[in-house]
């Protein structure tokens, strides 16, 4: 009995570290939240120029979509090639390790290669494209290790049929693996958009702009971001927690959503493979 | 069979992290030449960041980010092996994908948010229980950083924890083990390495967190006195990149300077991350770890 009672109380304290976590979770949000009552819901939708948050919440999403046209197709072939293609051996274990590397570049330095690579050396300047081309290099990692779990999820025998049925091997992978793997796919491209959404770092000097006149007209053109603006404005303006308080209200309901909704999906269909049934 | 063209298309993809990666360290790198053969090794030894004077030594620069990672380490440890342990072993099947799923929910609030919250409560309450002028402080980093690293210890070792046989464990209760004694002897020393592991990543991810930690940090470039005063300001390398990066003509020493502590960064985290591969490799969690890597949040 006694050593039973010990037990619960180890448990018991290794439920502690587990309670602050939630706890930090639920103090963010909530500490947010708090300032729902400073969010008059008509300016989503007014122009900067007029105190407003639409250019910064479009210039958000047009980052975001940019990348994830990017970075999807790319990832989706790395891990097609990492899956189905890729022989054991030295260069595969060298692939595979570079792509924990770049997960692992901090993006500031993300942030500085784009400034002198993008926007320097192949001349996009500060602007839409330079970004989305950072925002890939910082998604990627999490678009191909997302595909790649749900493609190893596709029994082989599908694609083999196809295989003994005479179809190439491109042919068979993309009809039977690709596509039973699609939702996996497209949610880890979520998850992607969910993790860069609210990234400063990486393009403070690469994209952004602090104001512009309406929406970017081209991707050359330079972009106005949540993430970016609340930082400058707090860092640089020195303007206090209740004038930006709507950006960060903002800022975290879209990537918190997201993350949820790519979370969401993926449970989902971990638990609901069609011919795991 | 013969190999298709698209097979092409497919490796080259797949070979583009390799090729960024070459493309960072040589890029961020022929920037950072003119301040690093200027200084030589006093960029990293030198002890004034100056840029009024034009001097650029690294070493108050390192010491903040080491200062502010070591105290965030020492938080996040605790708090994330703990997490992983009771979430993977002891909580309940049907609220562990909830608390997991919570957790990962924390990684994904983007840094300048932490340091938005950090800079309202977290600076104020540091200030107010230790008497200071200011709460922006390395404390206040490293609590802040802790919060913000616990997602990816939880991640990797709760991953390589649930990767322990069942058979293992199922053995231990058969031989009348108890729970605790089960998880102590069978489950903890078979995960040990991908632990290790899980602790280093979150290493590398602290190291290069950088809007967080330059809201609530203080950015001061001298090294505190006495060296171990975890209340005073620091000014960690990502905090300064950030910062000057803005005001920094191109092609300057200065925009130089901070190209070179961009490479020490680059180097470092390359070589925290490369090690805790190396430290699982062969290891049960192995292709867990390697899988949760690309996943975790990037500070």
């Amino acid at each position: 009995m006694g050593r039973k009672n010990g037990e619960t109380l180890i448990f018991v304290s290794l439920g502690v570290p587990t309670a602050i976590c939630l706890a930090a979770f639920a103090w963010i949000a909530g500490s947010l939240f708090t300032g729902i009552g400073t969010l008059n819901p008509a300016l989503l939708t007014t122009s900067v120029l007029q105190g407003g948050y639409f250019e910064m919440i479009m210039g958000t999403i047009y980052l975001l979509l940019g990348a994830a046209a990017i970075a999807g197709p790319i990832g989706l072939f790395a891990s097609i090639y990492l899956v189905e293609y890729a022989r054991p051996g030295k260069i595969t274990a060298i692939i595979d390790q570079s792509i924990n590397n770049l997960a692992g570049v901090p993006s500031i330095v993300i942030g500085l290669f784009g400034y002198t690579f993008f926007s320097k050396q192949l001349g996009l300047g500060v602007s839409l494209a330079a970004g989305w081309l950072t925002l890939t290099l910082m998604m990627l990692p999490i678009v191909i290790r997302g595909s790649e779990e749900s493609l190893r999820m596709v029994p082989g025998a599908f694609k083999e049929a196809a295989l003994a049925l005479g179809a190439t091997k491109w042919k068979a992978v993309s009809s039977t693996s690709v596509s039973g793997a699609a939702p996996g796919i497209v949610t880890s491209v979520i998850l992607g958009m969910a993790r860069v959404a609210g990234e400063t770092a990486a393009i403070i000097a690469v994209s952004c702009v602090l104001i512009t006149r309406g929406l970017p007209k081209s991707p050359l053109e330079p972009v106005m971001a949540l993430s970016y603006n609340l930082f400058v404005r707090i860092i640089a303006l020195g303007e206090s927690a209740q004038e930006v308080f709507g950006i960060a209200l903002i800022l975290f309901a879209i990537v918190t959503s997201f993350a949820i909704f790519g979370i969401v999906l993926r449970t989902y269909y971990r638990r609901k493979q069609p011919w795991l049934r | 069979m013969k190999d298709e063209p698209i097979t092409l298309l497919l490796f080259i993809c797949a070979s583009f992290s390799i090729i960024i990666l070459f493309l960072m360290l040589v890029f961020v790198a022929r920037e950072g030449t003119l301040a690093l053969s200027q200084f030589g090794p006093n960029f990293l030894i030198g002890q004034t960041w100056d840029t009024n004077a034009n001097l650029y030594g690294a070493l108050p620069l390192i010491y903040g980010s080491i200062m502010v990672v070591a105290g965030a380490l020492a938080f996040a440890i605790p708090l994330g092996v703990g997490t992983a342990i009771f979430v993977s072993e002891v909580l309940p099947f049907s609220v562990r994908d909830i608390v997991k799923s919570i957790i990962e929910l924390l990684a994904s609030v983007p840094s300048v948010i932490y340091g938005f919250i950090g800079m309202i409560m977290l600076v104020p309450a540091v200030a107010y229980l230790f008497g200071l002028n200011s709460g922006a402080t390395a404390l206040t980093a490293s609590i802040l950083l802790s919060i913000m690293s616990v997602p990816t210890i939880v991640g990797v070792s709760g991953e390589v924890i649930s990767a322990v046989p069942k058979e293992y464990k199922e053995a231990a209760l058969g031989l009348g083990a108890t729970k605790w004694q089960t998880i102590k002897h069978v489950v903890l020393p078979i995960s040990k390495s991908g632990i290790l592991a899980s602790v280093m990543l979150g290493l590398g991810r602290a190291i290069g967190e950088t809007i967080a930690v330059l809201m609530v940090v203080g950015n001061v470039a001298r090294i505190p006195t006495p060296f171990w005063n975890l209340l005073a300001p620091v000014y960690p390398i990502t905090s300064v990149i950030a910062i000057q990066m803005a005001e920094a003509a191109v092609g300057s020493l200065e925009y130089s300077a901070l190209f070179g502590l961009g490479l020490v960064l680059f180097i470092i985290t390359f070589l925290v991350n490369t090690l805790a591969d190396v430290v699982v490799k062969g290891k049960v969690g192995r292709r867990e770890v390697s899988a949760w890597v690309g996943k975790m949040a990037r500070r």
